[in-house]
């Protein structure tokens, strides 16, 4: 395991980068996110550990980054003053452009993984914005008229774009349908929702604030949400009003963030405010858990292995996508990011 | 922006987890503008039939005393009562006694009244007509009442000829059987034997007798003043009644044990009259309205009503109805048994009784602290509304939050609903 000291900023997301195998982007905050300056690190992992090849500060807290798909230097960070800053990491200091749209913190930024031109931000103000490199101004603004903590473009498609919100449900926009009153809106599914054909004594799960979630890496119909809580939930996109079609329990606190792997189609890791980063399995890997029935309705979903050597909240986790599965990043409240592979911290 | 306050609360608001097993109690005692909260609560004595206080009054009545005092007592303009809702099982007539009843009891012509009946939750159920008509913005402010004089409506049962679909539908003949079979039933399918049940009903008596004693009784009963007719002289005198008859102090279950088989005729014959619930009269009633209207009003705030709930089961076995109603409540509130404070069951058999508390692992410290229906009485209307009564009073003295009440009902059903004290 490799460790680097984000030290007097706490860590708020990791991120790999897609075009090199040893670099890595890390938002982070001064005073727990609360109050302060924020700082995006860029990490090289060499031969004599991890290393800081710069950072760049920010008047307010960053609380998520995501690389370019399409330039290598490019990154773009939301911060808690509502902007969004595109980096370019060949400069220094400075931002090369800064959105300055959202009216509030800035809680999730991705990159569309298809077209590879534009990103999205998600704010506290209620609204998804989706943005281009090459202007100063937002393409297209989605309302979801609640605290919006996690947004994402489908890897499948590139005008598909999900959300999870405080008011417990998962939102999909397809930007192909025609503007018009629902905003491209065509999926509103109901995180806490249980299954139809359940009955009204089974267990009951208020909504609960969402804050993150990801799109399966091989099932492009398939999405993991987390949040409060503290189940990780799987949706299929084919049944939307299906309810879920996995939960996996285990996590003792909300769930923070969750991320699929780029190797494995069942597999996804979570990191929690209870200080553990997660590797599940929904259940549906072909040929495996086939003793316990129907594979397809996720029975066999269960928690893998966990990472227990944060001493603070796990706020990020990412995965490696190179070289052999199972390396990834993790980085929390307790001011370090971990660089670590599953495999040795698999169960049984 | 100023948001360091607004990022700690938001940060908070992920750690109180709302799913954490405790979850469901704190949100069910948060204040909402829109609660149906419980501005008043009283209930009349309850008297033995043909022998205690009550016998000689009448269902109307007993109904006009009861709601004269909530009109006096609520200290709210009765002209703002928009609906009175009567639950009664036995009363002919019933609708006609409602509305005459809340008329001469002095509330205005446009109070208007309704009758529902479901039997021993009746009581229940007209707090939850109450309660959803206010949810539903029908109503601003309305009263439950519960009542039932089973001296003067005897339980004849149906006197209706069944249709031969009925008689000779395999559950739905089961509705021919009595109360008392259904008690040996229960009994009998579950092997609850005699000495449990007189435990049971013994511990009742006892829990009683000390509520009685420590004077706890007297924050429920609203004293009402009825004529009664001397059985001897035939004199008829007038005469305040403040307390409950029916609690034989010094039961114990070897006394209870003593008492002979009440249906030889039915297996096992564990149930008496000393492990069943009694023949009573009396009446409760429950005020409600929005909780933004009781601040506007400047009523005070007793408790809330946080939802009920009903099932059916086999009628041959119905009382065990609390045994899948409690659950069906507490699951859509997103409660565990372990948040609640006081749990009323309504004491029906002894049989029951015993099941109910076994089957949910219910800790007996909180199960009916005041004793039930063995002790002081089962006035079939009533009981709903007094459970209402005695959970929310039994939780201002011990200080506690929330209550479950629940009954079974005859013909295979039980009902369930959650209130909160706000003491």
């Amino acid at each position: 395991m490799l460790e680097f000291k984000t030290t007097g900023f706490n860590g708020y997301a990791v991120k790999y980068s897609p075009f090199f195998d040893n670099k890595i982007a890390v938002a982070a905050s001064a005073n727990f996110g609360l109050v302060g300056n924020g700082r995006l690190y860029i990490l090289r992992l060499t031969p004599h550990g991890i290393q800081a090849e710069k950072w760049f500060d920010t008047q307010d807290s960053v609380y998520d980054t995501a690389w370019s798909e399409g330039h290598e230097n490019q990154i773009v960070a939301g911060c808690g003053d509502g902007s969004v800053k595109l980096y370019d990491i060949a400069l220094n200091e400075f931002p090369v452009q800064s959105y300055e749209e959202h009216n509030r913190e800035v809680y999730a930024v991705h990159w569309n993984l298809v077209a590879k031109d534009t990103f999205a931000s998600s704010s506290w103000d209620g609204t998804i914005k989706i943005w281009s490199p090459m202007r100063t101004a937002s393409i297209l603004t989605l309302p979801t008229h609640s605290c919006t903590y996690s947004t994402a473009f489908s890897p499948h498609s590139p005008s598909i774009i999900s959300s999870v919100t405080s008011d417990s449900h998962l939102r999909v926009f397809d930007l192909r349908t025609p503007a018009s009153a629902r905003n491209h809106l065509v999926n509103l599914i109901p995180i806490h929702g249980q299954p139809p054909s359940s009955n009204n004594h089974g267990p009951f799960s208020p909504p609960s604030e969402a804050l993150t979630h990801d799109w399966n890496k091989y099932r492009n119909t398939i999405i993991a949400t987390a949040g409060v809580d503290q189940i990780i939930r799987t949706f299929d996109l084919r049944n939307p009003q299906g309810g879920p079609v996995a939960l996996l329990r285990g996590h003792d606190y909300a769930v923070r963030r969750v991320a699929w792997s780029p190797h494995l189609s069942d597999v996804l890791i979570s990191a929690s405010y209870d200080m553990t980063c997660r590797v599940w399995t929904d259940g549906t890997a072909i040929g495996q858990n086939a003793h316990l029935g129907n594979t397809a309705l996720g029975a066999g979903g269960r928690e893998l292995g966990r990472m227990g050597h944060h001493t603070e909240f796990a706020t990020g986790v990412d995965w490696c996508l190179f070289g052999s599965e199972g390396w990834c990043a993790s980085t929390a409240w307790d001011e370090r990011v971990l660089v670590w592979d599953v495999r040795s911290f698999m169960m049984g | 922006m100023a948001p360091a306050n607004g990022r700690l609360s938001a940060v908070l608001g992920h750690l109180n987890s709302s799913a954490s097993a405790s979850s469901g109690r704190a949100r069910l005692l948060e204040k909402n503008p829109d609660d149906i909260v419980i501005t008043f609560a009283g209930r009349t004595a309850l008297t033995k039939a043909k022998k205690g206080g009550l016998k000689d009054t009448n269902i109307d009545d007993l109904l006009i005393a009861l709601l004269t005092e909530v009109r006096e007592r609520s200290n709210l303009d009765p002209n703002l009562v928009e609906d009175v809702c009567l639950a009664n099982v036995l009363s002919e007539a019933q609708g006609y006694m409602a509305r005459s009843s809340v008329l001469a009891a002095g509330f205005p012509v446009t109070t208007a009244a309704s009758v529902v009946n479901r039997f021993c939750s009746s009581g229940l159920l007209a707090v939850q007509q109450i309660a959803n008509q206010i949810i539903a913005g029908s109503i601003d402010v309305g009263i439950a009442i519960g009542a039932e004089s089973m001296s003067t409506n005897p339980d004849n049962g149906t006197s209706t000829p069944l249709s031969t679909k009925i008689t000779e539908h395999p559950i739905g003949s089961q509705m021919t059987q009595p109360m008392g079979q259904t008690s040996e039933n229960v009994a009998g399918q579950f092997s609850i034997s005699r000495e449990a049940q007189d435990a049971f009903a013994a511990k009742s008596y006892q829990k009683a007798e000390a509520a009685q004693k420590a004077g706890w009784f007297a924050d429920e009963i609203i004293p009402i003043t009825v004529q009664v007719k001397d059985p001897k002289t035939g004199k008829v005198e007038t005469r305040v009644v403040d307390q409950d008859d029916g609690i034989r102090y010094g039961t114990t279950a070897e006394s209870l044990g003593k008492i002979r088989a009440a249906f030889p005729q039915w297996k096992p014959s564990f149930t008496t009259g000393g492990n069943a619930s009694q023949l009573t009269d009396g009446a409760a009633a429950i005020l409600l309205m929005k909780r933004s209207r009781a601040l506007e009003l400047g009523q005070p705030i007793v408790g809330k009503f946080a939802g009920a709930t009903v099932v059916g089961l086999e009628p041959r076995i119905m009382g065990i109805g609390p045994t899948y109603a409690i659950p069906k409540m507490l699951g859509k509130a997103g409660l565990d048994i372990k948040d609640v404070d006081v749990i009323e069951i309504n004491e029906a058999f002894g049989s029951m009784g015993v099941y109910c508390v076994n089957k949910l692992g219910l800790d007996p410290a909180k199960v009916n602290p005041r004793g039930g229906a063995i002790a002081f009485g089962h006035p079939l209307g009533c009981t709903g509304a007094r459970q209402v009564v005695t959970a929310l009073s039994e939780l201002r003295r011990r200080n506690e939050r929330i209550a479950v009440t629940s009954m079974c009902v005859g013909l295979g059903m039980g009902m369930a609903g959650i209130f909160v004290s706000e003491h």
